[in-house]
């Protein structure tokens, strides 16, 4: 006991300072690409075609830009014809249509404290380490109000990751069916929100859309945890969503 | 003098009852019907017993080599042989029901025959009145309690604890004895009037002695850390109408002995002798709940709870000594009323939760609390007796164990501001063991939440809880009878207490409970001993309003007569219930009135995602209780072996099994060390048979040869 008692006071307070500041250490999010509307011809279609999975697209001679099927690879960082400009920061969240309508409606009560249970409709492990580190001294949600509950009884957010598989596929309508009124849903990572790497295939859906109503998605494979407090800030109005520029694509509600 | 009689009564019915059960298949009615018998005419002579004003003696039948009988009827005996009879009424109906589950497997012919011998020698150890008539009762008692719990002989585990708790009393009865003994050759006879002359002769070494033998030896029947271990080995292998009598009434002939010796005989006369007392029964008290706390078995987590209630009642007792010691007769009397108070609420409580525990060994055969659950479903009625027999042991409000534990603790917190006399080493020491028997108390919710809750509600987690059936109709009978004392000796603590005072205590410490239980409810009912500006005082307080709602006295206040601001302390349950009951109702109208306007829905328990909810998943007995395991890990000092099994190859694991193994605290330091001691010595003997013809012959030889030298030398 006594080991972690001094670790602890010398080693000061390690939560970052975000919300109230930026947290700005470096590698503290992975980025996202910030598509350019200068690209044409050859370039563009170099650039798309160098793209995987499908995030970057060639829509009327522009450069569309899917964020929620980007997965940070980077092959268009740096390598394109053009250098595509990179975004370092993390707020990345944003509001559905539904999401949006639903906020105005959120009373005071829910704002400072939220109970989430978390779904794992399939994922690869990798947003569900995010997750579990927003519990940990580093990014330590309970100071924002925000709680891990083992049931969804008791919950007032869904927080799922992974593109819903046939097997989790009942089991999540089950715990959304359980909850009680007033219920939100964030949709993690690219997953989630589109099927990312894995979706739409022969044994899971492409994300959460279709089946359960999303309030709130977040970009990233996986997103990291400051943007996944940031959804949360978000979903409670406390921090403003992310801008729509970035989604050039069709968006997502 | 009809006392007499009915006692002799009591013990023919006993003689009976024996003799019928053995001449009938039927032991199971007898008991019933014989051993119910003898109860109520024992519970008759305790009642007239009490109202007998001055203690009964006479004496009887002379025994060549014993001598004259001494037999003798006093508040004490008379309580005790009370509680006795209110114990073992149920216990004997209980048996009807219990012991067919016996028949055909073993003789419940001898169970009957020693079931009412047993009866009678309880009863006789609490009236007789000289060494050699007291010794003989208490052998007998301990050999038929040892027969009675060997019962069930065929396990081999079983024999075990019974000849455990056989060596164990045997020592302790040693010591009682030589005890016994100092004193009456002090006192130039073996009557226990005798023995009380005696024990003014003594110098301080001799006292000493004679405290230390007697309590522990007396310690030893009442379970008192470290001569303890024997008792919760001995309860899982009883019958459960046995272990209802063993926990109910043979734990109190222990501190029958320890308070007839201490208190009476050769009372405690130096502080630090009641010191001691108060330490080892704060200790009792601790060790007691929390081993209590982590066990599963339900028998022996009862059987560990009543060494933590035997310690309670231990530790209250001493600090009566010490306050008796310190001349300060008001506390003193305030603690051995609070002390006997708790004796008697455990009898009853504890007797009502082995039923309970028995019933549902019986029905559902299992104690495991990990494998019970759900029970509340297919036992409603035990369940409910279970429950207040919990919550009485756990003392919550109103129920009796609150009323003794209050007082209990009460005594403890208030002997710094009450009493002026007290060294420094008796405060520090109080404190101590208040604190200690604070947190016992804490403990003691823990470890009945989880007994009740792991047992009876939940899910069932095996194929044996699923399959139990309800209680039959002596079960349900006896356990009511035990529920309803419970309750009574709860909600009227005002009328048990002074009775308590006038049989317990001596003359000069009476006015404990003038003190106590005020006699004034309105001022020209004031008791002409209290002071006008108290009475007045004390009508402002509010005391007037509960005689208008309540058919009867209900505050129970200790005050100092003439200070300005007299009231020490006060309580009572029958408000308490009035006051509980309203805030419960007002809860069910505020929870209604604020969501009348929300919709509802129904949906299944949420299983984390599986098609139904397992019943092993849910909270097991040793999940509850693992957070008391973790933070006392110091105390209990686990012995963790796993096994890992490698059925397909090397490091791939197929199944690991992990083995959790507690070994008392009482067992390791000191029952451990002496029996390795003992095993030694044994070894080392055993090392002369060596098998050979020679060496015997030499043995007898040299034996020869010693004899000859001796007869020589000496003539
Ligand atoms: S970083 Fe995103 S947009 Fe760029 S290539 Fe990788 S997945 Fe496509
Ligand atoms: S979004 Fe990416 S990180 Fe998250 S589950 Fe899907 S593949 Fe894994």
């Amino acid at each position: 006991m006594s080991r972690w008692l001094t670790e602890g006071l010398l080693t000061h307070k390690p939560t970052t300072a975000y919300p109230a500041r930026p947290e700005s250490t470096a590698g503290i999010s992975p980025g996202l690409p910030v598509p350019s509307s200068e690209l044409t011809g050859q370039a563009l279609e170099q650039l798309v075609s160098m793209c995987r999975v499908g995030a970057l697209s060639k829509e009327k001679n522009t450069l569309g830009f899917d964020d929620g099927r980007c997965i940070h690879c980077m092959r268009c960082k740096g390598k394109s014809p053009k250098e595509l400009e990179w975004d370092d920061s993390y707020e990345w969240a944003r509001l559905t249509k539904l999401g949006e309508k639903n906020l105005a409606k959120l009373s005071a009560s829910f704002k400072a404290s939220l109970y989430i249970r978390t779904i794992d409709a399939g994922a690869c492990a990798a947003c569900l380490t995010e997750i579990s580190l927003l519990a940990g001294p580093n990014y330590n949600m309970h100071r924002l109000g925000f709680f891990m509950t083992p049931t969804p009884r008791k919950a007032d957010v869904l927080l799922v990751s992974g593109p819903v598989t046939d097997h989790m596929r009942d089991h999540l309508l089950e715990a959304y069916d359980s909850m009680p009124e007033p219920k939100r849903v964030i949709a993690v990572g690219a997953c989630a929100m589109t099927g990312g790497v894995f979706g739409p295939s022969f044994t899971c859906a492409a994300g959460l859309s279709d089946m359960i109503p999303v309030d709130v998605v977040v970009p990233g494979c996986p997103p990291p945890p400051l943007a996944l407090l940031h959804a949360l800030l978000v979903l409670t109005g406390r921090k403003q969503q992310a801008e729509k520029i970035r989604a050039l694509g069709s968006d997502r509600s | 003098m009809i006392v007499k009689e009915i006692l002799i009564v009591f013990f023919a019915l006993c003689a009976a009852g024996s003799v019928i059960s053995l001449l009938t298949k039927k032991a199971h009615l007898v008991i019933s019907i014989f051993g119910s018998l003898a109860s109520v005419s024992l519970v008759a002579t305790g009642i007239l017993g009490l109202g007998l004003g001055k203690p009964l003696n006479w004496s009887q039948w002379s025994f060549p080599i014993f001598g004259q009988m001494h037999f003798h009827i006093d508040g004490i005996t008379s309580i005790l042989l009370l509680l006795t009879g209110v114990v073992a009424l149920p216990v004997s109906i209980f048996s009807n029901g219990y012991l067919q589950r016996y028949l055909g497997k073993y003789s419940l012919r001898s169970f009957g025959v020693m079931y009412h011998l047993l009866l009678a020698s309880i009863a006789a150890v609490f009236v007789t009145w000289d060494v050699m008539s007291f010794l003989v009762s208490w052998e007998a008692m301990s050999v038929l309690s040892y027969l009675c719990v060997n019962f069930e002989h065929r396990h081999e585990e079983n024999t075990h604890a019974g000849l455990l708790m056989l060596v164990m009393g045997e020592v302790g009865t040693l010591a009682i004895a030589i005890s016994m003994f100092i004193l009456g050759s002090a006192g130039g006879g073996l009557d226990f009037e005798s023995l009380r002359l005696g024990a003014q002769e003594l110098g301080p070494g001799a006292s000493w002695a004679v405290f230390l033998l007697s309590f522990f030896g007396f310690g030893v029947k009442a379970g008192i850390v470290p001569v303890n271990t024997w008792l919760p080995r001995a309860h899982p292998a009883a019958p459960a109408n046995i272990s209802a009598l063993l926990s109910g009434v043979i734990l109190n002939l222990g501190l029958y002995g320890i308070i007839r010796m201490n208190l009476d005989l050769a009372p405690v006369v130096s502080v630090n002798q009641g010191l001691v007392v108060v330490i080892t029964g704060s200790i009792t008290a601790l060790v007691g709940i929390l081993y209590a706390t982590i066990d599963n078995d339900m028998k022996r987590m009862l059987a560990h709870s009543s060494i933590e209630n035997i310690g309670i009642i231990t530790a209250v007792f001493g600090a009566g000594l010490v306050f008796s010691a310190s001349s300060d007769p008001t506390l003193a009397g305030l603690a051995f009323i609070a002390a006997f108070y708790h004796l008697i609420n455990h009898s009853i409580y504890k007797a009502l939760l082995f039923l309970g525990a028995g019933s549902v060994d019986a029905r559902s055969g299992t104690r495991d609390m990990n494998r019970l659950g759900g029970l509340i479903k297919i036992m409603p009625w035990t369940s409910l007796m279970f429950l207040i027999g919990a919550m009485s042991i756990a003392a919550l409000p109103p129920l009796n164990g609150f009323v003794s534990e209050w007082l209990a603790l009460q005594t403890f917190l208030q002997s710094a501001t009450l009493s002026s006399t007290s060294s420094t080493l008796v405060r520090v020491t109080f404190v101590l063991c208040g604190a200690a028997l604070a947190l016992t108390a804490a403990l003691a919710v823990t470890c009945f939440v989880k007994a009740f809750a792991m047992s009876f509600l939940g899910k069932a987690r095996s194929a044996q809880a699923r399959s139990a059936k309800p209680a039959g109709g002596t079960t349900r009978l006896s356990m009511g009878i035990l529920a309803l004392t419970c309750i009574a000796l709860g909600l009227l603590p005002t009328y048990v207490i002074p009775k308590l005072d006038e049989s317990v205590n001596v003359p000069r410490q009476r006015h404990a409970v003038e003190s106590l239980v005020p006699a004034f409810f309105r001022p020209q009912d004031a008791n002409p001993i209290m002071d006008k500006a108290f009475v007045d005082e004390f009508h402002d307080l509010g005391a007037q309003v509960g005689k208008g709602l309540l058919p009867g006295r209900g505050l129970v206040v200790l005050h100092r007569g003439q200070a300005r601001n007299p009231v020490v302390f006060a309580m009572s349950t029958s408000y308490t219930v009035i006051v509980l009951g309203l805030l419960l109702a007002m809860v069910f109208l505020l929870v209604h009135l604020f969501t009348r306007k929300r919709t509802q829905k129904t949906r299944a328990v949420w299983a984390g995602g599986l098609e139904n909810l397992p019943p092993e998943l849910t909270y097991t007995a040793t999940g509850f209780s693992n957070p008391v395991r973790v933070v006392f890990n110091t105390v209990f000092r686990p012995q963790k072996t796993e096994t890992r099994h490698q059925n397909v190859a090397r490091h791939f694991r197929s199944a690991v099994s992990k083995q959790w193994e507690v070994v008392h605290l009482a067992d390791r330091w000191v029952t451990g060390p002496i029996v390795h001691v003992l095993d030694k010595l044994a070894h080392l003997a055993a090392s002369m048979h060596s098998g050979r013809i020679n060496a015997y012959a030499a043995y007898m030889l040299m034996a020869l040869v010693l004899v000859l030298l001796a007869g020589h030398l000496f003539t």
